[in-house]
């Protein structure tokens, strides 16, 4: 039975979860269920006394006995008697029970089909096998999950299923994580009886992503139901019958949502697999780091699965605050742009305008050099949009000792509002969106901007038909939307109770105010979150129970930033600047910067911000690195090296750290930890990693605002969801992506 | 009062550090929701950042000219008090410009 406990383990690898060793706390993952709902099924993960115990959530439900006793049943799996919710169906109760359930069809986020058949088992008083994942459990009932019927059943079934399944495992990039694999293992037959013709199926062409061989598919109606319930495009369905039915997009089409990568997490079989990584690796070749994405700011839990110094690929890794369990394709699949255009050496650029690479020491023996020539108040720094907290604390601590306070990081806008936590973070959390019945989105485009929280707001509207009220540019979310206007004159008529959706928001239970960061940049920034507040305050958005209002930032950096305090106005810093510091800062305009001021770009990829520099540092990126980042609901979360740095690159703040010595103002830390216990002295929530801290001080006690709101319409801040980035700029995938699935 | 007007040319950056719920830090709460409407309104270019964090110490945090930066543990003392030491950092800030 050794093959049977590692088949199970195998099959189970998504639901697993270990802490990171290198962490300093663990928050606990588990799958989850709304209790009561059969149709968002949960899969427990059997009872494992070694793993840390659960801590308290965040956000969202857990699986836990609601507290009213009929609200509970009690059945007997196996002879063990096991209570739960009432709702909960057979399977569901035979994971309580510890029991693993085989299941091709059956995926705890999506709705039942029960159309595999593999999870069938005996009931008591039933006179045919039970398929425990479409059938209530009903109190006292009897399971029998071991039995010789149920065993039979299930070998029947699988026997069924490889009668036309291609005999290609050797070449199938699905090979040592496909559950078709593991269960027929376990479950099946060891000979097979069928020697008629397999059929075979012609593949069909979901773009540049999903790669597709649908002879292996055994029609499960996973790839269906996903893009149809949590990807929100009807590209996908099933054709014909019996023998000939299959998967497909009924006419040619391309599958165009940003989350279509997920499919390929789904799929049982290897019927659809990543293209990128076709024949590049097996997975037990892989060495697999738990860390974060950086592509936008919901922080989404991610493994990058690495060989030598090459990331192959990025799968998602359960998280069921942030981002349950899928991730964004351009989270998945910008892996390539980690090895394009990477800058391994120190450049200085000579007199004929070409860069030649130095030492470290040289390097920073000019800048130091250019330092002390310019006056303190001439200096700048900018950080980018995937810079670190250690490195932002770094560059901070340094541009101010050299006498500035101009230290700023992109997309915060003229005037940053800083000051209050509660004005610049996600509020409700990403999870307590659930609970939302009415969302006010204000300037932002969620679809493009944080394509999981996008999946929130779907899963919402799906769940509850909560009202989507959305002032700004025509757009398309995958759900129904009132489109209210283009621009603030709407936000003005809803906080002065004149316009139609004032009803909608006065009747809300628990309604949500989103205004996207690209506000920030706007210049009558200040009015704008004012009327927000207005409107928030006239249809009680804030409560002590329930706090609705939310922004939407953009990039990783925005939130540890804004929380360091990098709040210099991006205007007047680089007209006066003489000296400018860039660490990774390609989208800033640098139009009006003194043609004789000196630039320094620190980076990890060759982009815009290189070709005006002077002098290039290399550094690492956030797959190289360990940092901090804050995410839009203010959670802390550190990310991991996975593969070492190229060339001769450091972490960005110990490069901070040494042109601090070489220029005499020496920084005080010499280590990670010295660094970290630095900021716990500025902002002490980004110490604490994996948790949220609950800003208290509200926008009540800001004075009043004497500016007006401007009539200029919002615009759309995310042009190309692919190419957000220098990491995603690199990436030929996402240049393939962009060219292809783009609307025009 | 009349401190309070010139805060921003003595410090460079407030910082306010409390823990949300913890009574060692509710002077600290109280002073930043009656004060900070009527010090913002005097230095609207002032960054005074108000950090919640559970389990911290309260502490209010001033940054001068050249990094220099003096904290204040605020724990055990009143709003008044709390006031006092605000004023204590910006009339330190005034002695270092003068060095």
């Amino acid at each position: 039975m050794a093959f049977l406990a590692r088949a199970l383990r195998q099959s189970n690898w998504r639901l697993s979860s270990r802490c990171p060793a290198v962490a300093a706390s663990c928050r606990w993952i588990s799958p989850t269920a709304a209790a009561g709902s059969p149709e968002a099924g949960a899969a427990v993960a059997p009872a494992d006394l070694e793993l840390p115990p659960p801590r308290e959530p965040v956000g969202g439900a857990r699986v836990e006995l609601p507290p009213n006793p009929e609200d509970a049943l009690e059945v007997f799996v196996d002879g063990h008697a096991v209570r739960i919710p009432k709702g909960f169906t057979v399977l569901q109760a035979c994971e309580v029970a510890g029991v693993d359930i085989p299941r091709f069809c059956y995926h705890s986020r999506l709705s039942i089909a029960g159309n595999c058949r593999m999870c069938l088992v005996e009931v008591e008083k039933s006179p045919k096998p039970v398929a425990s994942c479409a059938m209530p459990a009903l109190p006292g009932m009897k399971i029998k999950t071991n039995t010789p019927v149920a065993k039979k059943a299930r070998e029947g079934v699988m026997e069924f299923l490889l009668m036309n399944h291609p005999l290609d495992c050797p070449i199938c990039d699905q090979g040592g994580e496909c559950d078709l694999q593991d269960q027929s293992m376990a479950f099946g037959a060891d000979r097979g009886r069928f020697t008629e013709m397999k059929r075979s199926v012609v593949d069909k062409n979901l773009g540049p992503l999903v790669k597709t061989v649908m002879t292996r598919c055994i029609q499960c109606t996973r790839c269906v139901r996903f893009a149809t319930e949590v990807a929100g495009v009807q590209d996908l369905g099933m054709l014909g019958r019996g023998s000939g039915e299959e998967i497909g997009t009924y006419v040619e089409k391309l599958m165009t949502s940003e989350l279509s990568g997920n499919v390929i997490d789904i799929c049982p079989v290897g019927a659809l697999t990543s293209k990128p990584f076709a024949f590049k690796a097996r997975n037990w070749e892989l060495k697999g780091t738990e860390t974060i994405d950086v592509t936008d700011a919901v922080g989404s839990n991610i493994r990058i699965d690495s060989r030598g110094p090459e990331v192959m690929r990025v799968v998602p890794r359960l998280n069921e605050d942030i981002n349950e369990e899928w991730i964004s394709d351009k989270t998945r699949f910008c892996y390539d742009g980690l090895k394009r255009q990477r800058l391994n050496d120190p450049m200085i650029r000579g007199p004929d305008g070409r860069f030649k690479a130095v030492t470290w020491r040289d390097a920073l023996a000019v800048i130091a050099e250019v330092l002390h020539q310019v006056k303190p108040e001439e200096i700048t720094g900018v950080a980018g949009k995937l810079s670190d907290a250690e490195s932002m604390m770094a560059l901070k601590d340094f541009v101010n000792r050299m006498g500035s306070d101009k230290v700023l990081c992109e997309g915060n806008g003229p005037n940053p509002p800083a000051d209050l936590r509660s004005n610049y973070l996600m509020n409700t959390s990403i999870a307590g969106l659930e609970k939302a019945d009415v969302f006010l989105l204000v300037g932002t485009q969620p679809r493009v901007e944080a394509a999981m929280v996008n999946a929130r707001i779907r899963k919402t509207v799906k769940a509850t038909q909560a009202k989507v009220g959305y002032i700004g540019p025509p757009a398309d979310f995958n759900y129904d939307h009132e489109h209210l206007g283009t621009g603030p004159q709407t936000l003005v008529e809803i906080a002065e109770g004149s316009h139609p959706f004032c009803s909608v928001l006065q009747s809300a239970k628990n309604p949500v105010i989103i205004a996207g960061a690209g506000l920030f940049e706007r210049e009558d920034q200040v009015a704008l979150f004012s009327t927000i507040e207005t409107v928030a305050k006239k249809f009680n958005v804030m409560r002590p129970d329930w706090n609705g209002l939310n922004v939407l930032l953009l990039h990783a950096a925005q939130a540890a930033a804004l929380d360091l305090g990098l709040v210099a106005n991006p205007a007047e810093s680089i007209k006066s600047a003489k000296f400018l510091y860039l660490m990774g800062a390609d989208d800033i305009s640098l139009e009006k910067l003194p043609d004789d001021a000196f630039v320094v770009y620190q980076g990890h990829h060759g982009d815009k911000g290189v070709y005006r520099a002077n002098v290039i540092l290399p550094s690492s990126a956030f797959s190289e690195k360990e940092g901090t980042y804050e995410n839009t609901e203010g959670c802390t979360q550190w990310t991991i090296p996975a593969v070492p740095t190229v060339g001769d690159a450091r972490d960005d703040w110990k490069i901070i750290r040494a042109l601090s010595e070489v220029a005499g103002a020496q920084l005080p830390y010499d280590s990670l930890s010295a660094v970290r216990d630095r900021i716990s002295t500025v902002a002490p929530n980004l110490v604490h990693v994996d948790e949220r801290e609950t800003p208290t001080i509200s926008a009540e006690v800001k004075p009043p605002v004497k500016q007006q709101v401007s009539s200029t319409p919002f615009k759309a801040v995310v042009e190309n969801f692919y190419m957000t980035d220098a990491i995603t700029r690199a990436s030929k995938i996402m240049a393939q992506c962009s060219a292809t699935l783009l609307k025009k | 009062m009349a401190w309070r007007a010139s805060l921003s040319r003595s410090v460079k950056e407030i910082r306010v550090l409390f823990c949300q719920s913890s009574p060692a830090s509710a002077p600290a709460r109280e002073f930043v929701k009656k004060n900070y409407g009527d010090i913002k309104a005097r230095n609207p270019s002032l960054p005074f950042l108000v950090r919640e964090c559970s389990g911290v110490q309260p502490q209010l945090w001033a940054r001068y000219d050249m990094g220099v930066e003096r904290c204040v543990n605020l724990d055990g003392l009143t709003e008044a008090q709390i006031d006092k030491k605000l004023e204590e950092l910006a009339m330190a800030g005034e002695s270092l410009k003068t060095k």
